[in-house]
């Protein structure tokens, strides 16, 4: 029989997932969502091969466009914001007008998906919500993003990813007991995990139009999706308690934390088994400890002082080693251990580029740039990146001739009449500044232009 | 009005009739009870061992409606006894209990029994997906592997979930090392963006675990996503595939910012404490009752915050997002500390009472321009537990088991007018369905 890991490199053949089938060809989202949120869920949806188009308001954009870490920007573009809009058709629409409405209505008619996370009640406002797409199009698959839901008595509370953190009660666990050093999750987890959710209904809703024909609704709360993920709730039911804070310390395993090593590193070691824990005993020169009532089983053993006792000790022991040693007896002695990375590692781990989780994409209009790839590696449909995020209304032209079918004078005249628009000279919603719209091929109807 | 009534209305803000009327309307569509389940008709195996994210990931398909036997050793799957403190409901962790929804309960001894692998091999041929997180490869060397498998059930969906996924020579170096919740977030970047600015002193300027499963839940969801997205393949096609998720990618993969972070900067960031790298105000802020949770970040949220909290003198040094953002880390605390002597002389609900008049004002106002800044009361799980919005959101549902006795769980996490996820049992003894699938799909 051929190798394991032969046999799964040939399966997977990360160089040519390009060339395998899309899973989402032929589905058209409209994603009328901003910042992070919405515009994830859509994304996702894009990376499977779905033909998602954004909408914006001319000069003006999506509210992320021009919001970057520390204020830097990259060729006049926010470099976050290619991971999280990538993939897409990017049209600018001045929703104010009538006639933006019709064309919006034009599309949805085709549409199979459509993503909004304006504050509740907007959407139906704006008449472009539930209610009036349905109409049009009754096997539409509405999705609804909001911090509170679109009922309840806090549905018209605004709200970002902070307040789903502050109002799921996660905010408060991140941080050391009886302090207030405590964080928010970084990064606007509170809209991705969120975000992913949103794709993950979609997904089930065309599974079941599949089966059915029958489209559907869906109301998403960021704050119920973050409380999905926290089993707090269930311990307060049954102890009347609360975990609380534990710091660096994970309370459900013993021993599980992270420890600093000899070479001033951080290294989070644990674990999950009694095989594991004995084998770590050995590797400690600790054997000892296997005969003490206190540790013979893994409730005793998780006891707060019991748990105290023994991460302490493996404190001591992984101080005085390196954190390549530490790695090494773990993947001997097979106990879970990991080095905390950062940025930089990440963006540079060499394994992660050949599993094609980080990226080095090449795009036509921005050239070199590292992006995240799914940390779920399809191998028969897999995730894919096509083009990086774009100006302002790049796609306005191509998206209205190709998806509406109509004549470039009519485009012109809508130009004109400012029904769409594009960018002003904010960074964020330009193009780089070596690069002329003039001479690409999508910005001019799709035609090819003599450069 | 009594203080409980005063407090309501703070929570409570109206549209206009029509919007309300919607709302009334959507609270009953969505109620989950008597409506179609989306994959009534799939059979998925959870083999997981020792590792949360497999469970996860076969707790949400559940909850979608598919039919899924957890599989595991006669003396139960480790998973059981990971719990916070040591807490356990007659020999059961919290946790365990928490993701038992809609499950059936089957003993196989796949690591060292033969019979049960060919009982396993024959449940597969008439499963939709089959989730594992044993070491790569050992699943194929027992002659159960997705090679094995598919070649039977060329439609099977095969996740496996471990800690450097199926392929590469990572994969193959690390393949004996098991999974963990806090090696996943330390692996995959979490724990380096939190925690305090480095002359704070140890440990409080150390890398931070989040204080949740955070690598564990994402790698679930990561895992369910994308082998639904492979179902819907299937369903088109009949074609099955292996969905492989690592771990040790689920933080970095799920935001995608630490990749292109190290790439444009050519460095790591630091960590900065209770401060935001792009927006501010957006944090949390000391006040008389507690804390309270402040997102102003736009400019003209900005400027309300500071009418709001009469500190509008200062509004000159930090009138624009650039002024306030921390790369100078000195001045972004500067204004911090100016923030927080101003909200500790207010209740939390005071505070949020204030903001939200002044935002009903600006709303209404014909000039748009004024501003919505959002305060909120900072929430624990457990006080979390008591606000009336989730209580007619049925976001908690409360069990009454008869082995695990009386606890809530956080269950409905999507509402949708047609085949809505719920939790309809949650009972979960180690085998306690062995005959129940025996009958139903091993005898002919």
């Amino acid at each position: 029989m051929e190798d394991y890991f032969s046999y799964t490199e040939k399966l997977f053949a990360p160089a040519e997932a390009n060339q395998k089938p899309e899973a989402l060809k032929g589905i058209r989202v409209l994603d009328f969502s901003h910042v992070i949120f919405g515009p994830v869920a859509a994304r996702i949806l894009a990376d499977y091969g779905a033909e998602v188009i954004k909408l914006e308001l001319p000069f003006f954009g999506d509210l992320w466009r021009p919001a970057t870490y520390w204020g830097k920007y990259w060729k006049h573009s926010n470099p976050i914001w290619h991971n999280i809009t990538k993939n897409k058709y990017f049209l600018s629409v001045n929703l104010k007008l009538e006639k933006s409405k019709e064309l919006i209505y034009k599309m949805a008619e085709t549409a199979d998906v459509v993503i909004e996370n304006f504050a509740p009640g907007t959407a139906e406002t704006w008449k472009i919500g539930y209610t009036q797409i349905s109409k049009i199009n009754p096997r539409i698959i509405f999705l609804s993003c909001s911090t509170y839901g679109q009922y309840g008595p806090m549905r018209f509370f605004p709200g970002w990813d902070l307040l789903a953190q502050a109002a799921s009660g996660v905010l408060s666990l991140n941080g050391y007991p009886d302090t207030d050093k405590f964080y928010k999750l970084p990064d606007y987890l509170g809209d991705f995990v969120p975000g992913n959710f949103g794709a993950l209904s979609i997904m089930m809703a065309l599974y079941y139009r599949k089966k059915t024909g029958k489209g559907q609704y869906i109301d998403l709360a960021q704050s119920e999706a973050l409380m999905r993920l926290l089993f707090n709730y269930t311990y307060h039911s049954v102890t009347g308690g609360a975990i609380g804070r534990t710091g660096n310390v994970d309370p459900t395993m013993v021993p599980a934390a992270i420890f600093k090593t000899a070479d001033e590193k951080h290294v989070a070691l644990a674990c999950t088994t009694h095989e594991q824990f004995k084998s770590l005993l050995n590797a400690m020169g600790k054997e000892n400890l296997l005969g003490d009532d206190r540790f013979t089983n893994n409730f005793e053993r998780l006891k707060p002082e019991n748990a105290k006792f023994l991460n302490n000790i493996v404190a001591d022991w992984v101080k005085n080693k390196t954190c390549a040693e530490i790695i090494e007896i773990a993947v001997i002695a097979s106990f879970p251990a990991a080095e905390v990375v950062d940025d930089y590692m990440i963006c540079h781990d060499k394994w992660r580029r050949a599993r094609g989780s980080v990226v080095l994409f090449k795009d036509d209009m921005y050239g070199e740039l590292v992006i995240a790839g799914p940390s779920a590696q399809l191998s028969g449909t897999p995730s894919r990146t096509k083009w990086l995020a774009r100006p302002l209304g790049y796609h306005n032209r191509i998206v209205l001739k190709k998806f509406l079918g109509m004549s470039e004078e009519e485009i012109k005249s809508l130009e004109k009449k400012k029904v769409i628009g594009t960018f002003d000279d904010r960074p964020g919603l330009k193009p780089p500044v070596y690069y002329n719209l003039n001479e690409d091929t999508i910005c001019n109807y799709g035609k090819e232009v003599c450069k | 009005m009594s203080p409980k009534k005063q407090k309501e209305a703070i929570y409570t803000r109206h549209g206009s009739s029509r919007l309300a009327e919607l709302a009334k309307a959507l609270a009953e569509i969505m109620n989950p009870e008597g409506k179609a389940e989306v994959m009534d008709d799939l059979l998925i195996l959870d083999a997981s061992y020792a590792n949360f994210a497999g469970i996860i990931a076969a707790s949400l398909f559940a909850e979608f409606g598919a039919e899924v036997i957890k599989i595991e050793p006669p003396e139960g799957d480790p998973a059981r006894f990971m719990t916070p403190f040591g807490v356990h409901v007659k020999g059961t962790g919290i946790p365990f209990i928490m993701e038992a929804r809609n499950k059936r309960y089957m003993t196989l001894d796949l690591k060292n029994n033969n019979q049960d692998r060919a009982i396993f091999d024959k449940l597969s041929r008439k499963a939709a997906v089959v989730i594992e997180t044993f070491p790569p490869g050992d699943m194929d060397a027992w002659g159960i592997g997705y090679r094995q498998l598919s070649e039977k059930n060329p439609s099977l969906v095969y996740i496996a979930i471990t800690p450097y996924g199926q392929y590469t020579e990572q994969a193959r170096k690390f393949a004996r090392m098991p999974d963990a919740d806090i090696t996943s977030q330390a692996g995959s970047g979490l724990p380096a963006q939190m925690g305090d600015v480095a002359d704070k002193g140890e440990p409080y300027n150390w890398p931070l675990r989040a204080g949740m499963w955070a690598g564990w839940y994402i790698s679930g969801l990561s895992a369910t996503l994308g082998a639904t997205v492979a179902l819907f393949h299937r369903q088109n096609t009949g074609k099955g595939q292996m969905v492989d998720v690592a771990t040790m990618d689920a933080y970095s993969s799920m935001v995608g910012i630490p990749a292109s972070i190290g790439c444009t900067w050519g460095k790591a960031r630091p960590r900065i404490g209770v401060l935001d790298f792009i927006l501010y105000p957006y944090g949390h802020w000391k006040c008389k009752d507690g804390y309270v949770a402040i997102a102003a970040p736009r400019d003209h949220d900005f400027r309300a915050l500071l009418k709001i909290l009469k500190l509008w003198e200062i509004e000159d040094d930090w009138r624009y997002s650039s002024d306030r953002i921390p790369d100078i880390l000195e001045q972004a605390t500067h204004l911090h500390k100016l923030i927080e002597k101003e909200t500790v002389k207010y209740t939390a609900d005071e505070l949020v009472g204030m903001a939200l008049n002044y935002s009903k004002k600006s709303a209404r106002s014909k000039w748009r321009g004024g501003g919505v800044p959002i305060v909120m009361r900072l929430m624990t799980p457990e006080t979390a537990m008591e606000n009336k919005q989730w209580h007619i959101r049925k976001t908690f549902q409360e069990f009454h088991d008869d082995a695990l006795g009386k606890f809530t769980i956080s269950a409905n996490f999507v509402k949708m007018s047609e085949s809505p996820p719920r939790v309809k049992w949650v009972s979960c003894e180690i085998g306690k369905d062995n005959e129940y699938v025996r009958d139903k799909y091993i005898k002919e």
